[in-house]
């Protein structure tokens, strides 16, 4: 079986292409979602086989979205759009597959006949070229804030999901995981729930059996485990 | 020495006749160009009292001895320097004139002095009199002038007997000299004005010929290069300069080759054949105008050892950066002088259609870029459009075959608006379709996540607009605002007048406006150029953007309604 999630902000878009789909035997659909923001968490939380990808997306667009996946579990990724001729040229090589609206049913069954073939996850880091996650997608209702990392002063992870802290203290929820950020960004892990940027670190507090505390440029405290103290002494060139 | 009144007064007329010639040999040059006008101004004034002081001396020494005394034409040039020039010219030129005479010496020195300052004097009252009145062409009249000079010999005569000693002299004097002088005075007079209006009126004649030629030519030829210099527009230039200004024959050259010639010789001087002349080659490598008369410069027509062209001008058209562009030529036949009037005229002519030439240029890239505009703006629009619409119907279609069919119909009629052409003008209520057409296929991309708000009267749908100006801002809302919201989008269209105007708002919820510039906001920014170029400064595009929250965009165009 094949578990597929369709990502596509034009719901007659989505439906088409499920219905395409559907005719396969061995395809499951897991979802479909409407936005990059929606679609990292669901590829977060239910580890689809394939993606089919549009790119024209609202604020985070289907090859934005990439940088932000877990690289270590990348599902193929079938980009779907409309109009993009230079697109085309760039990804031929290195997507799994590039389809154009209307998708033609026989040109998607070829599609399918190769993901079936394909065994190991496809390489994304050539996909998603070397590029550096620059900002951080945080939902809110109704809209996306983009942030760019070096506003960024820590990332803390609870039971409720990840979010991202800037100087203004206030908390915003991203789809993101910790360990996307951590492998993307310049983010440093500091404590088991929590990313710190280097760049915005202003003092150490060293406390008693091994443990310290972070104070932030913008005057938060973000505390470091006895794991991961020596890696940031190390990182900024503190004995 | 006593002489015959009769023969003094041939005698006197003779010498006068003298002094007319040096007159008239003066009146052709510039020198007397101030005098042909009553002279107001202080160069103009100072030039009058050179040179009737001039002709005033040269009275003196034009006249007749007799016994110590001089019968003389020295009353001409005060007169007439005071009617001219005014009393103070008049009475300068009187006392130059006067001081000199005196110099000389005799029974009457005095007297002779005296009575040309009062003649200088008398001139110039006539002059004062009659500019108070408002009348100056009656100072120009050569009878008046006489009978003035005419009066003022009398008094000369009187202040002879009244100042000159002995008497007896002094009465004999008089009675030899009165009638010859007061006749040539008086002729002299007269005739000097009359050499001065004839003067006049060539000057006048020569000037108005000139400007009525240049501006008949002017009119005639006017933009005819505007849409093009090219063969046939050439031929139709040529042909005009050639009836208006009667040479032997007219040619146009571009760098390359002859563009058009009519006249003598054209039986061998055919339009699109290459220039031969060096003249022409020369002209054209060193922007010169250049003109061989046939006498000291040799003119030799390059084609036909037989052309009947004796002599011909070569000006230079001259285009963008002084580049030359081609060539303005015009011929004489050996047999007839280039006029001076015709060449100057050659040149003016040539400047003339430089800069038609040029502005015809200037035009048409300005039309050409507007119309790329265009272009650029519908490539804009076209295929991610396209594609996503027909994207949509595919999965409509089976669905809803009815509203497929509905959806086709307004991509259709928005490719018919698209492909009207941008020249024509539209109106709001064309605009309105276009973008609802627009719309409708959006609203069934993005079903749910889209609302629509069109608000525009009836009575403000005839008003017209430059064509395309509201979708290109209608499509930026939805690409660049609404549709970057994870939640529902909402644009809102809607007109209004406010006071002589008309305002189009296109508002969105989205509030994600950036000034990109040469990015997205090209289809805005050409929006706002083309009703800023059409209308002026005063109207064009606003943008009012509350991050997160909205972006309106104005459009402000003047009321004018289509009449249907």
């Amino acid at each position: 079986m094949m578990d597929i999630l369709i990502v596509d902000d034009e719901p007659l878009a989505r439906e088409e292409l499920r219905r395409l789909l559907e005719g396969a035997p061995d395809v499951r659909i897991m979802g479909e979602c409407a936005n990059a923001i929606e679609a990292i968490g669901a590829i977060n939380r239910q580890k689809p086989d394939v993606v089919f990808l549009d790119i024209q997306m609202p604020r985070v667009s289907g090859l934005e979205m990439l940088s932000m996946l877990d690289p270590d579990r990348m599902p193929h990724i079938v980009f779907l759009t409309a109009h993009d001729e230079y697109a085309v040229q760039a990804f031929e090589e290195h997507a799994f597959d590039y389809l154009l609206k209307p998708a033609d049913p026989e040109r998607l069954e070829k599609t399918l006949q190769r993901l079936r073939r394909a065994r190991a996850p496809q390489d994304v880091r050539v996909l998603a070229g070397a590029s550096e996650l620059r900002q951080i997608p945080c939902a809110g209702v109704n809209r996306v804030t983009l942030m760019k990392l070096e506003e960024v002063e820590y990332v803390v992870s609870r039971a409720a999901g990840v979010y991202v802290v800037g100087a203004d203290g206030q908390e915003r929820f991203t789809e993101l995981t910790l360990h996307t950020l951590q492998e993307k960004s310049m983010l440093f892990r500091c404590h088991r729930q929590f990313l710190v940027n280097a760049e915005r670190i202003k003092e150490i507090r060293f406390q008693d059996g091994g443990l310290a505390e972070i104070l932030t440029a913008g005057g938060h405290t973000v505390p470091v485990s006895r794991r991961f103290l020596g890696a940031l002494k190390e990182r900024l060139g503190i004995g | 020495m006593t002489v015959e009144p009769f023969a003094l007064i041939v005698s006197l007329l003779q010498q006068m006749c003298v002094y007319l010639v040096v007159a008239y040999l003066l009146s052709r040059t510039p020198l007397f160009i101030p005098l042909t006008h009553v002279t107001v101004r202080w160069p103009h004034k100072l030039a009058c009292y050179v040179i009737f002081s001039v002709f005033c001396v040269m009275g003196t020494y034009f006249g007749l001895q007799i016994d110590d005394s001089i019968a003389n034409t020295r009353a001409i040039g005060a007169v007439l320097g005071g009617i001219l020039g005014g009393p103070s010219v008049g009475v300068s030129v009187g006392l130059t004139g006067g001081l000199h005479r005196y110099s000389l010496g005799g029974m009457s020195a005095t007297a002779c002095a005296i009575s040309t300052v009062v003649e200088g004097l008398i001139g110039g009252l006539v002059h004062r009199h009659m500019m108070k009145h408002g009348k100056m062409e009656p100072l120009f009249d050569p009878v008046r002038v006489g009978l003035v000079t005419f009066f003022a010999e009398i008094i000369q005569m009187l202040i002879i007997l009244a100042v000159a000693r002995p008497f007896d002299a002094a009465l004999h004097l008089v009675q030899v000299v009165a009638a010859p002088m007061i006749i040539a005075n008086t002729l002299g007079a007269g005739l000097f004005m009359r050499i001065l209006l004839d003067r006049r009126a060539l000057i006048e004649k020569q000037s108005s010929a000139f400007s009525a030629k240049a501006l008949k030519i002017a009119a005639r030829a006017d933009g005819v290069l505007r849409s093009g210099f090219n063969e046939e527009n050439s031929q139709r230039v040529a042909r005009i300069l050639y009836e208006e200004t009667g040479v032997g024959a007219v040619a146009i050259t571009d760098r390359e080759k002859l563009m058009a010639f009519i006249g003598i010789g054209d039986d061998h001087h055919l339009p699109g054949t290459p220039i031969t002349s060096a003249q022409t080659m020369q002209a054209i490598a060193n922007n010169q105008v250049l003109y061989a008369d046939g006498n000291e410069v040799a003119y030799q027509c390059s084609i036909d050892p037989h052309c009947r062209l004796g002599a011909s001008l070569v000006i230079p058209l001259v285009g963008e950066d002084d580049r030359v562009i081609g060539t303005i030529k015009l011929y004489e036949p050996k047999t007839k002088i280039f006029s001076t009037i015709n060449r100057t005229l050659g040149e003016g002519i040539a400047r003339l259609l430089s800069s038609q030439i040029l502005a015809g240029r200037y035009e048409r890239q300005k039309t050409l870029l507007a119309q790329s505009e265009i272009k650029l703006l519908h490539a804009q629009v076209n295929p991610h459009f396209l594609f996503n619409a027909l994207n949509t119907i595919s999965a409509v279609i089976r669905k809803d075959p009815e509203k497929a069919r509905e959806l086709v119909q307004y991509l259709s009629t928005f490719f018919r608006k698209n492909l009207k052409r941008p020249s024509e003008g539209a109106c709001l209520g064309d605009e309105i379709e276009h973008v609802n057409a627009y719309l409708q296929i959006e609203l069934a991309r993005f079903t749910g996540r889209l609302g629509v708000d069109i608000d525009v009267p009836d009575e403000l749908r005839s008003v017209r607009l430059p064509a395309f100006s509201l979708q290109p801002v209608v499509e930026n809302a939805i690409k660049h605002g609404t549709s970057q919201l994870l939640g529902e989008g909402h644009v809102r269209i809607a007109a209004r007048r406010h006071g002589g105007d008309l305002l189009l708002t296109v508002e969105d919820n989205a509030g994600l406006y950036e000034e990109k510039p040469g990015g997205d906001g090209l289809g805005m920014a050409i929006v706002d150029r083309r009703i800023r170029n059409r209308y002026g400064d005063g109207y064009g595009v606003t943008v009012a953007c509350e991050p997160d929250v909205s972006t309106r965009i104005t459009l402000r165009l003047p009321l004018e309604t289509v009449t249907a």
